[in-house]
């Protein structure tokens, strides 16, 4: 048997099959995306949080309006790092702000006059996406009849998506819904000014800390046309043409890759995977671009100038990190595109974990694990700190909610959600990385943790 | 300012638009959670959607820099049909067998208020006879009232749970509602100097301040906050103080149920108001006032009067929970400030009273915003003027876009480092206040010569 149950779990054994020590020999994936154990102090999130927070979010002239009580509007406020050229998106926080009259008699009016004055009052705005919370699917408001009525009369789109927080297991099935919601309603609605046989969609990319204007160039250095970002830095307008790309490139690929595939099965645009994370990874994702549009030796240029430019730095990192030990706790995706990039800095990652991971997820995590690598699926606190304790990692990268547990058991800690002074994709975020993780594991505080004090 | 004429009579503005914009307010379970976490062994537990955990466990992390252990309930669509019930049970049941805590603290949320699970029937039925874990069913649907209303709502069930009547025990109540760390060190200081002994309903002091100890020990639920026995023994005090009367609601019931006096007063900052404090306690305890109080209440007029040509007249603006904000605005006041401004998003019934009475002494003109949101705030900022804003990390995009400096005070401050370690209550805390917003005027655009004596 290769599943384990940790200490803290005896009383809870269902969660036996979620965690996995790597045997080659004798495969097995951990069981995921199904319901959490209530009470087991699970990190994860609701599917509003999948939907507004991650795919719907970051769009930035989209006025971001949240149906339901305060709470759900005001913690999506500004909080994920999805940046943008312009504020709109995450300066302004628009929100029903529905109250027991609304719980009661309905939030229908309350809806449609909020849409109606966030338009009069930002008029800027290319387009209103309402998110629904949980209290809206159970009073049953029929927010797609209000917000067609509201298009109507302001006369820009309003996109109603269906993401009451309680649906579904995780923030996963909120990313489904943003996907869907945007392609049955928006892809395809117009057509770019021009096209061009080197047309590319680059989806899953949500420019957290600037990672699309990182990774934009690289591929317009080699002549490629990003005709749209998903959603990462996205104006509304650049969603509609997204169909007419001759190429789709994947990058975050639990969140985006159901906009690709159906991209893909109603036009027949190709869509490839790809990580753009890492020296190695990145080298091969502008490779794969490059072969699919002919422009091989363009690519091979801009990746030399690249390496000349970045792989010194890398080494330079390397020499003072070769030999450490991690965990890599993200979301999903970010727990394997990491695994790679992490060796290339001579690091061992010794446990992953995912919040919300699919079986595809944890079969690309076990394709870069050694024997004996822990991978959990939807930790909760008391695992993350039993491991942190048990394998004492030089450092851990997870999200903002396990750094403080991290940094009282004298661990260093890099925020791999938001970062902590990215970008970390492309060859220039890389090296980011690499000076993060040695920020935090060369620190000279961790010493002081030991240092005693006594009276000599 | 002193010298301004009121030009016309300050009317209470209050939104008129559906749609709210930038509010600087949160749901019950917040505040909930933040109650809870003030308890010893306390696990605060959320019955809803596993976001309604996830989200207040991201802003108490970005405010205290801590780590907040939050269960959930883990509530999905069967649950929306067959109620959430079993859902309950089960995670009270998981939270004991992992944790052995002392008590679960449950906060309901829009979605199990919506379905209508009898939380406190599931509570009751969870508990095995003779259990000694307590459960505290608070019912705070996001629906109705904001983040203090859950506080004071998980703060009244504390103590309905709790409270027993017994000896006297020669102590006060002191109800901190959601204050920094730094303010109830500060409180707890005052009473120490006055020899009086107290009870704290909660006390987030040590459980979100808690430091990082040789070897990386932690301990599974964290150090410090009120332990159950004392929460118990607050039926038996002198009387209740509470220094936020939006979590007053505790203090009446210990009056109503167990007669003990109680006192709902303004927050103890700035001159006047902390004066208000230190006889309340005196009143209560029958304890005289130290010397020491004495010299540090002389040291506040000092750095007053060390100030007041920076200060006097300089235009204000100011947002937060109300009994903050009325505080702070008594303050700027006798510090000569022109406050401008004055909005909390938060109704409470004595939040506009007590702006008209400091602008009834010292003949300010004060405009009240209440139960409306930054967006509204910006827009009477831009007529009436700022100089200076106060408020927490929300109001960075307004100032800068006013272009003027931004004191952080209140919940969440997360683009600065620390501010949850200091106070600004009490006599000291508010020579803290008094130097930051001194400091961030001289330091923005003032004439370098000017601060050469």
């Amino acid at each position: 048997m290769t599943t384990i149950l940790p200490e803290c779990d005896i009383p809870i054994p269902q969660r036996k099959p979620h965690i996995v020590c790597h045997d080659p020999e004798n495969m097995v994936l951990p069981v995921c995306n199904v319901q959490t154990v209530p009470g087991d102090m699970t990190e994860r999130g609701c599917t509003f949080a999948g939907c507004r927070g991650v795919v719907g979010g970051p769009v930035k002239d989209a006025i971001q309006l949240v149906h339901g009580p305060i709470g759900c509007a005001y913690y999506t406020w500004g909080t994920r790092r999805n940046l943008s050229d312009t504020k709109l998106h995450r300066k302004y926080c628009f929100s029903t702000d529905l109250t027991e009259e609304s719980v009661i008699y309905g939030g229908a009016k309350k809806l449609l006059n909020s849409i109606i004055e966030s338009h009069e009052l930002f008029p800027e705005g290319k387009a209103v996406f309402v998110y629904s919370t949980c209290v809206v699917g159970l009073i049953g408001d029929d927010t797609e009849a209000i917000c067609k009525q509201a298009s109507e009369k302001i006369g820009i789109p309003v996109v109603a998506f269906h993401c009451e927080g309680f649906r579904g297991v995780s923030q996963s099935l909120g990313h489904h819904i943003a996907n869907r919601t945007l392609f049955e309603k928006v892809v395809g609605t117009a057509e770019p000014q021009e096209s061009t046989p080197y047309d590319m969609c680059i989806v899953g990319e949500f420019n957290i800390d600037g990672d699309a204007w990182i990774i934009k160039p690289l591929f317009e250095r080699m002549g490629v046309r990003v005709l749209s970002v998903f959603t990462g830095n996205a104006s509304y307008n650049d969603i509609p043409p997204m169909h007419r790309a001759k190429l789709n490139i994947v990058q975050c690929q639990r969140s985006s890759t159901y906009i690709a595939k159906m991209i893909r099965d109603k036009y027949g645009v190709p869509y490839i995977n790809v990580s753009l994370f890492g020296m190695k990874q990145t080298v091969q994702a502008l490779r794969d671009v490059g072969t699919f549009f002919h422009l091989e030796e363009n690519a091979e240029k801009v990746i030399t100038e690249e390496l000349a430019k970045y792989q010194p730095l890398i080494d330079q990192y390397r020499k003072r990190l070769d030999g450490k030990k991690c965990f890599i706790y993200q979301g999903a995706p970010r727990a394997w595109h990491w695994m790679g990039p992490m060796r290339e800095l001579g690091i061992e990652t010794i446990l992953t974990a995912t919040t919300f991971g699919h079986k595809d997820d944890y079969e690309k995590i076990m394709e870069k694990a050694k024997p004996g690598h822990i991978c959990i699926d939807n930790p909760n606190a008391l695992e993350i700190e039993e491991y942190l304790v048990k394998l004492k990692p030089d450092f851990f990268i997870g999200g903002l909610k396990e750094k403080y547990l991290t940094y009282k058991l004298g661990i260093p800690f890099i925020n791999g959600h938001s970062y902590e002074e990215g970008p970390y994709a492309g060859f220039e975020g890389f090296v980011n990385f690499a000076k993060d993780i040695d920020v935090a594991v060369n620190s000279p505080v961790w010493k002081l943790i030991n240092h005693p004090l006594e009276v000599k | 300012m002193a010298l301004i004429k009121q030009s016309e009579p300050i009317k209470t503005v209050r939104k008129t638009r559906s749609v709210t914009i930038n509010p600087p307010k949160m749901c019950q379970p917040m505040g909930a959670i933040l109650a809870y976490m003030g308890v010893h062994g306390c696990v605060p537990l959320v019955h809803g959607s596993q976001g309604c955990s996830t989200y207040p466990r991201y802003n108490i992390a970005r405010h205290f820099r801590e780590s907040a252990e939050v269960a959930v309930s883990s509530l999905a669509e069967d649950a929306a049909v067959y109620g959430g019930s079993k859902n309950l049970t089960e995670a009270i049941k998981n939270v004991k067998s992992r944790l052995n805590p002392a008590a679960i603290g449950i906060c309901t949320t829009c979605m199990s208020e919506t379905i209508g699970d009898d939380v406190k029937l599931i509570s009751k039925k969870a508990l095995t006879p003779g259990d000694k874990m307590k459960i505290f069913p608070a019912s705070t649907p996001s629906y109705v009232g904001t983040h203090l209303t859950g506080y004071d709502n998980a703060l009244r069930t504390l103590v309905e749970t709790l409270a027993v009547k017994g000896e006297p025990n020669n102590k006060i109540n002191i109800i901190t509602g959601i204050i920094n760390p730094g303010d109830i060190r500060e409180i707890k200081n005052m009473l120490r100097l006055m020899n009086v002994q107290s009870i704290f309903l909660s006390d987030i002091s040590e459980t979100l301040d808690s430091p990082i100890l040789p070897g990386g020990h932690k301990p599974a639920l964290p150090d410090g906050g009120t332990s159950l026995t004392d929460i118990a023994d607050s039926a038996n005090s002198l009387g209740t103080i509470a220094i936020c009367r939006t979590a007053g609601s505790a203090a009446t019931y210990l009056k109503n149920k167990f007669n003990v006096p109680s006192v709902l007063d303004a927050a103890p900052i700035g001159v006047i108001n902390t004066d208000r404090f230190v006889q309340n306690i005196c009143k209560l305890s029958g304890a005289m006032i130290p010397e020491e109080i004495i010299r540090e209440r002389g040291r506040l007029i000092d750095s007053l009067v060390d100030v007041h040509h920076y200060l006097y007249g300089k235009k204000v603006a100011i947002f937060g929970d109300p009994d903050l904000v009325s505080a702070i605005v008594r303050f700027c006041a006798e510090a000569g400030m022109n406050l401008t401004v004055a909005m909390t998003a938060t109704k409470h019934k004595d939040f506009a009273l007590d702006i008209k009475a400091v602008n009834s002494e010292y003949k300010t003109d004060t405009q009240i915003l209440e139960g409306t949101d930054l967006y509204e705030f910006h827009e009477v900022v831009k007529t009436h003027g700022a100089e200076l804003i106060l408020g927490n990390s929300k109001g960075k995009d307004l100032a800068d876009d006013e272009g003027v400096p931004l004191v952080r005070f209140g919940f969440p401050v997360y683009d600065r480092v620390g501010v949850y370690r200091y106070s600004i209550m009490g006599y000291n805390g508010s020579i803290y206040l008094l130097d930051q917003m001194t400091n961030a005027i001289l330091g923005h655009k003032y004439d370098p010569d000017k601060l050469h004596q």
